[in-house]
């Protein structure tokens, strides 16, 4: 009896041992063009349009490069970042990785990603047509741990039929803050819609704010808070209460019913103005017939409060062993007309100028905004925000958390301006070690 | 065998001898607020059909009205198309395999588990029976990452291995279930197929098997609609989007950014429902009628 | 030992796929992990924050202990009513049963969150339904942290189909002819069902209440994609599942999710043994298990 028991366990391990033993293998012949055959992980988070044209592209790539063979990995942003973590953990990160500057601290200081300086200073990566400016947005000290692949900058996007209607006018060259207030005041007097969306997520308005008083929200080493007057706290706080209790800016729970993009306030003509990236005009002027503008938010000048910040990055894994092909293949994305011509500034406006002229002509009328828009903004820009420190995803958490305790009533602006600082600091120090 | 008396107790009449008017009265009772309840409880099912037909773009604006207008089918002919070149038929084959797989895995397993547990006496049964339990209490956020590394090391990634093979070693629920059966089945059966000179394994496949059949299809049932659901192994596991089940397919269509797909993806859900509302309706009768043959006590 | 053969497969399966995680997760409890970098050890420290120091924690166990005590209780009331309606031999009987096992299908998908967070809406069904029955005002669902919690509740509820028809089994079991003599006794439908049904129910009560309490303790999907991962508004719907997620996968701290885990673990197991223990009580045997 025992006997049995004994070839049971160890047939349990000969079979572990057998399949940990077997492994398949990489063949290597060679490609069409004499060059060794190659694999590539290409990975990225997006919608279904943008899955449809990436992959249009990498067939185009394949063509122009018969030795590669690419794998496309997609997924939605929220299913994205949760494949991407265990990979990580396990060395499993595909070559190309798409790349957020919410999450490029997290990868890129823990070791995950490769520095791309070399492929940019041997050609590879070609920049000729690329502002340093915006190159320096993937940068982590020297290491330029990410290439942006588009730009952003923060908006106010106006339904202007509303505005009409209200009769306000906006000078976005000068207006102020007390300014953006009255106006919304007046929406909703006039109008009885929302005159501002309630400015979400907090944690990208917020800084704009400090921004705008010439202040920071991080410090540069990434040990605390920079602003130390909590008055700009309480104050920013006060103006989106007034705003809430005068009906002139949503609830918490209204913003959190959106379901998407053709849900959201200024789709359905609810709102005046609502505070986004440029990107994402695009979106909501297809999904309305109303006409819409890109404004300069308030107050934008005197502190050059802009920036031009990177919509996202592609990034190679130093676990990958194909990284000049996978620096290539960047190069192809951000410097090739056809695969522009698909991309048709989707992944933000793009950072080669060359291309975004290119582009520009092919674009509908509201696409064209967009590009106006930023190069507007380019002129009024400042230095960028240095990528987030790490323990930056408790923190945004917790002004957000902050944020709906003050909406919901729960704790006055004074209150919350406090805890935030106690509770943002320790975490932040937490992270540091 | 049909059980002519009701023993339900409650909304049903009794059948009183004078009482045919009464009992047709009572069943037209019985049909009424049973199909008005399930209405009720269907209306966000009912929601979802409807919302399929409209378009997109109007599926919240219109969210009141259960009746689109105008009613498309492009959501359908659309979804069905796939993304990024996959057909939607991939997916819902991909579907099929895992979950059929793994059921097949699980069910025939489990049996052969509940089995051992169940019916043989010995050393340790108690510790590995606690062991079984514990197995569904885990939270598997974080078993995930461990079991993740093993399976990278193994080479298993990017393939259905990870989500099937596993399954193919029990399933604490189905296992648990399996052994209440099997303890009501009398002992002596199996004491007199020992005498007629059946072997343990042949008992197994011969008397037990055949006796816990409802049990094997209420498993079966409960195996495939988890499987078929299932999220987080797939998303895991699975990189290239030809390898796809639906439940993940069915997210491709939505974004955050952009206007999502929101017609395709619920014409897309709808018909992803289908084989698994078929499966039940097919076992529904069988499992509950036979269940109560040999009584889960 | 033949018991040992049988039951190898589920040991082998056990060991490989279980055991070595479970121990991993177990030493990953005792540290701080980030997922990158190799697991630093910091011994009982994430316990201690979780226990003393962490607000939300305190947090998500009571919104995840008021969801348990709500929600299993009436999810299996509910399922027992209804099984008990549909436990008859009526035409169509099969039907019924699965339009009511039809929300248990559909399940955690995207597809139902976005329909319940629209049924339960400012101006949503679910207030239409209560304007229609009387009550003159209207329910922020979402907007108050406890009715958001019972959007969830009413969810799994919504969703008692497996329940049901394991009722359905239960039910077809007891023997006509208890129920016969209870009548020909003259005893009237509720005695009977009070007095004869559910006693010889109350062995698969037992197998529901256990298994639903323990998934309940568990849950995350639901919370999850009704909160959008977020758990709101303001922590109502932070089930202790989807804070560890978060801690895990948005905070990247793997070690202190691991101790969470292990605590919910030992919570669940108390439960169960608790359960078990006072299940002589009430639960009746026809037969000695055997």
């Amino acid at each position: 009896m025992l006997m049995r028991r004994f070839v049971f366990v160890s047939l349990c391990i000969l079979l572990t041992l057998g399949l940990f033993g077997c492994s398949s293998n990489t063949e290597e012949a060679a490609g069409a063009d004499g060059k060794k055959k190659v694999t590539l992980r290409v990975a990225w988070w997006g919608g279904q349009p943008r899955h449809d044209y990436t992959s249009k592209i990498i067939e185009l790539y394949e063509k122009e490069h018969p030795h590669v063979k690419i794998e496309a990995e997609f997924a939605n942003w929220d299913d994205y970042w949760k494949k991407l973590a265990p990979m990580s953990a396990a060395g499993q990160l595909p070559d190309v990785i798409q790349m957020d500057m919410a999450y490029l601290s997290q990868y890129g200081k823990k070791g995950q990603l490769e520095d791309l300086t070399p492929y940019v200073k041997d050609g590879t990566i070609n920049t000729e047509s690329i502002d340093e400016k915006t190159i320096k947005g993937g940068k982590i000290g020297d290491q330029l741990y990410g290439f942006p692949l588009g730009v952003n900058v923060l908006s106010v996007i106006t339904n202007d039929d509303l505005l009409k209607e209200a009769g306000v006018e906006i000078d976005d060259g000068s207006w102020t803050w007390t300014d953006f207030e009255n106006l919304a005041l007046e929406v909703e007097e006039k109008t009885g819609q929302y005159g501002s969306n309630g400015m979400h997520p907090p944690d990208v308005f917020f800084p704009y704010y400090l921004r705008t008083k010439g202040e920071r929200f991080y410090k540069e080493d990434g040990t605390g808070l920079a602003y130390s007057d909590d008055k700009l706290f309480v104050d920013y706080f006060k103006r989106q209460v007034k705003l809430v209790d005068e009906k002139a800016s949503p609830t918490p729970d209204e913003s959190a019913q959106v379901k998407g993009m053709e849900d959201d306030f200024i789709v359905k003509g609810r709102t005046a103005a609502t505070w986004n990236y440029s990107n994402q005009f695009a979106a909501f002027a297809q999904l309305t017939d109303a006409p819409l503008s890109l404004k300069l938010p308030p107050e934008q000048a005197k502190e050059k409060a802009l920036f031009l910040r990177p919509s996202m990055l592609f990034s190679i894994p130093k676990s990958s062993e194909q990284k000049k092909e996978a620096a290539a293949f960047i190069d192809f994305f951000i410097n090739n007309e056809k695969a522009n011509a698909l991309i048709k500034g989707e992944r933000g406006v793009p950072v080669s100028s060359k291309i975004a002229a290119t582009v520009k002509s092919q674009l509908s009328e509201e696409e064209k905004k967009i590009f106006e828009y930023v190069e507007r903004a380019t002129e009024y820009a400042g230095e960028a925000e240095p990528p987030e420190p790490i323990g930056s995803a408790e923190v945004i958490k917790l002004l957000k958390d902050t944020s709906d305790q003050i909406l919901f009533k729960k704790i006055t602006p004074e209150e919350g301006a406090a805890k935030f600082r106690k509770e943002a600091d320790a975490i932040l120090k937490r992270n540091q070690q | 065998m049909e059980p002519v008396k009701d023993i339900s107790g409650r909304a049903a009449p009794a059948p009183l001898p004078a009482g045919n008017r009464k009992k047709r009265a009572g069943q037209l009772v019985f049909h009424i607020t049973t199909a008005g309840l399930a209405i009720i409880l269907l209306y966000p099912v009912i929601w979802l059909i409807a919302s399929s037909f409209k378009e997109s773009a109007s599926i919240f604006a219109t969210s009141h009205s259960l009746i689109p207008d105008p009613l498309i089918l492009s959501n359908y002919t659309e979804g069905w198309k796939g993304i990024a070149g996959q057909p939607f038929i991939t997916f819902i084959k991909n579907s099929l395999i895992i979950v059929g797989l793994s059921t097949a895995g699980a069910v025939l397993s489990s049996a052969f588990i509940a089995y051992g547990f169940a019916r043989i006496p010995f050393k340790g049964k108690a510790f590995w029976f606690s062991c079984m339990m514990v197995t569904m209490m885990l939270p598997h956020e974080v078993l995930m990452i461990p079991q993740y590394i093993i399976f990278a090391k193994l080479d298993w990634l990017n393939s259905f291995k990870p989500i099937v093979v596993p399954q193919f070693f029990g399933h604490a629920f189905f296992i648990f279930l399996m052994i209440q059966f099997i303890r009501t089945i009398p002992v002596e059966l199996d004491e007199a197929a020992k005498i007629d000179g059946c072997s343990r394994l042949g008992i197994f496949f011969r008397i037990i098997l055949p006796l816990i059949a409802p049990a094997l299809a209420t498993s079966a049932i409960f195996s495939f609609y988890w499987k078929w659901e299932e999220l987080i192994n797939p998303l895991l596991y699975l990189n290239k989007p030809e390898l796809y089940p639906v439940s993940l397919a069915l997210k491709l269509f939505l974004d955050t950014e952009t206007a999502s797909n929101w017609g395709a993806m619920f014409a897309m859900s709808v018909v992803s429902l289908v084989p698994v509302i078929l499966v039940f309706f097919v076992f529904q009768k069988s499992i509950v009628q036979g269940i109560s043959m040999s009584g889960l006590k | 030992m033949a018991g040992y053969a049988f039951i190898s497969p589920f040991i082998i399966g056990f060991l490989c796929f279980t055991v070595i995680p479970m121990g991993a997760s177990l030493f990953l409890s005792f540290t701080s992990y980030d997922l990158f970098t190799p697991p630093k050890w910091v011994g009982f420290d994430n316990y201690k924050a979780m226990l003393t120091d962490d607000e939300k924690y305190w947090g998500s166990l009571k919104v995840t202990f008021y969801y348990v005590l709500a929600g299993v209780p009436l999810r299996l009331a509910f399922a027992l009513f209804i099984a008990v309606i549909l436990n008859r031999a009526e035409k169509g009987v099969g039907i019924y049963r699965t339009l009511f096992y039809l929300p248990s299908i559909i399940g955690g998908s995207v597809a139902v969150a976005i329909m319940w967070r629209n049924v339960f809406g400012n101006d949503g069904v679910i207030n239409g339904l209560l304007f229609f029955l009387g009550f003159d005002k209207k329910i922020f669902w979402y907007q108050d942290p406890t009715s958001a919690l019972w959007t969830l509740i009413l969810l799994s509820v919504w969703q008692f189909g497996s329940s049901m028809l394991i009722f359905l089994a239960g039910l077809k079991n007891i023997p006509p002819m208890y129920q016969e003599a209870a009548s020909v006794d003259g005893a009237n439908r509720f005695q009977r069902f009070f007095l004869i049904t559910l006693p010889l129910l109350s062995p698969i009560i037992f197998f529901n209440l256990v298994m639903q309490t323990i998934s309940a303790f568990m849950t995350f999907t639901p919370a999850y994609i009704i909160s959008k991962g977020e758990g709101g508004p303001l922590d109502g719907t932070l089930l202790y599942s989807l804070y560890l997620f978060q801690r895990a996968f948005n905070f990247f701290q793997m070690g202190y999710a691991s101790a969470m885990a292990w605590v919910m673990l030992i919570l669940i197991g108390l439960v169960t043994f608790i359960l078990f223990k006072t299940s002589s009580l009430w639960v009746h045997y026809e037969s000695k298990e055997g």
